[in-house]
């Protein structure tokens, strides 16, 4: 019989609600949170049901199920990381085109306004 | 009887040979004239120097020996740069945070190709590039086979300012890099001093590298088969400021580079 880690849970659930909280007040997108909501959703359910994460080390050669567990948020923490890094590259290479457009904008309406 | 013009012949080769003569012997600096260019300045912080630069500049277009226009891009400086290049006769583009050279060029780049001018001239804002250099780079780009970007070297000429022994060491590396990755021909990739044609604006209007962009722009411009030259100028050191690639900076540099060149020519070359 296995055990639940309901402390583990309890704080997963506690990161989604901070989460939840922080898209309401429009701090971050739903878009971007989705994927970290998805993994606290996973953590939480590994937490509540350990038994399927044992079979699934076992299946995959893992002795510990512990060193599964830490593998996997390894892996999923650097997906995560990507992810962050491909939406703050496109956000930047954005930010650099509005910037010129705005200068070259604002070039435009100073000419304008000395010739009127 | 022979007639005494081209035109009173009846065959029809002497015209050919008046158009061959009239083409090759053509006024270089009328037809240079007819070229109208916009001279791109991207500056930050330069309120020392911003103001005899544009005048410099500005003197070339009314002696008639360059037809364009003078661009500021003021890259977020905290001091009185646009100001004053604005009280020396220049257009200035006031970006509103400083996006580095690459993003400032890119800018004027923009500017170039929506305002129909026939190519863009980068010049340094800290007055390193004479205006008296700028012919050479629009007689190279002129000259056939056209080039759509011509490079000032400081390196082929014996005259003028020479840049310290690690950064001609830094240049060489880069040289040697770009001729092995990209088959450019380049021995001063890192110049700001830069002719681009049009082909170049419409490149570099969709794909300019933002941080540390020389080296890599050349990387590109090959990649996508454009036809990139250079040409011996004579360049003075700095009148005011300091290089941003000091200490540290110069290992950054030289690491991202190099990485950012192969990335570059492997990303942009045509299929």
């Amino acid at each position: 019989m296995f055990e639940r880690y309901w402390l583990f849970a309890a704080f997963c659930f506690i990161a989604v609600v901070i989460l939840v909280r922080l898209v309401l007040r429009e701090r971050v997108t739903l878009q971007a949170s989705l994927s970290l909501l998805l993994l606290l959703g996973l953590m939480s359910f590994v937490a509540l049901f350990p038994n399927v994460a044992s079979r699934l080390a076992q299946t995959m050669g893992f002795t510990l199920a512990s060193n599964f567990f830490f593998a996997a948020g390894i892996g999923a923490l650097m997906l995560l990381h990507v992810h962050s890094l491909v939406t703050l590259s496109r956000v930047e290479l954005r930010s650099i085109t509005l910037t010129q457009e705005l200068a070259i904008l604002r070039e435009k309406l100073d000419q304008l306004s000395e010739k009127s | 009887m022979e007639p005494a013009f081209p035109w009173q012949a009846r065959s029809g080769l002497p015209y050919l040979i008046l158009a061959t003569t009239m083409f090759l012997t053509r006024d270089r600096c009328g037809i240079l004239r007819a070229v109208r260019v916009l001279l791109v300045i991207p500056a930050l912080n330069e309120e020392a120097v911003i103001g005899s630069v544009v005048e410099e500049l500005k003197q070339a277009i009314e002696s008639g020996a360059i037809t364009g226009e003078i661009l500021v891009i003021d890259d977020g400086s905290k001091d009185r740069t646009a100001e004053i290049a604005h009280k020396a006769g220049a257009r200035v583009a006031r970006m509103s945070r400083n996006l580095g050279i690459g993003g400032a060029v890119q800018c004027g780049i923009r500017v170039a190709l929506r305002e129909g001018f026939d190519g863009a001239i980068q010049v340094d804002g800290d007055g390193q590039h004479p205006p008296s250099e700028i012919a050479k780079l629009l007689e190279v780009g002129a000259r056939e086979p056209a080039s759509d970007l011509v490079i000032g070297t400081r390196y082929l000429s014996s005259d003028g300012f020479r840049s310290t022994f690690l950064r001609r060491l830094g240049g060489w590396w880069l040289s040697r890099l770009l001729r092995v990755v990209a088959g450019a021909s380049v021995s001063d990739p890192t110049s700001g001093f830069r002719l681009y044609g049009k082909r170049a604006l419409e490149l570099f209007d969709r794909n300019y590298p933002y941080d540390y962009p020389e080296p890599e722009a050349v990387a590109i411009a090959m990649a996508a088969g454009l036809r990139v030259t250079e040409t011996p100028v004579v360049m003075r050191d700095r009148q005011a400021g300091r290089s941003s690639i000091i200490g540290y900076r110069t290992i950054y540099y030289m690491l991202k580079v190099t990485l950012a060149v192969m990335l570059a020519y492997v990303r942009n070359r045509k299929r």
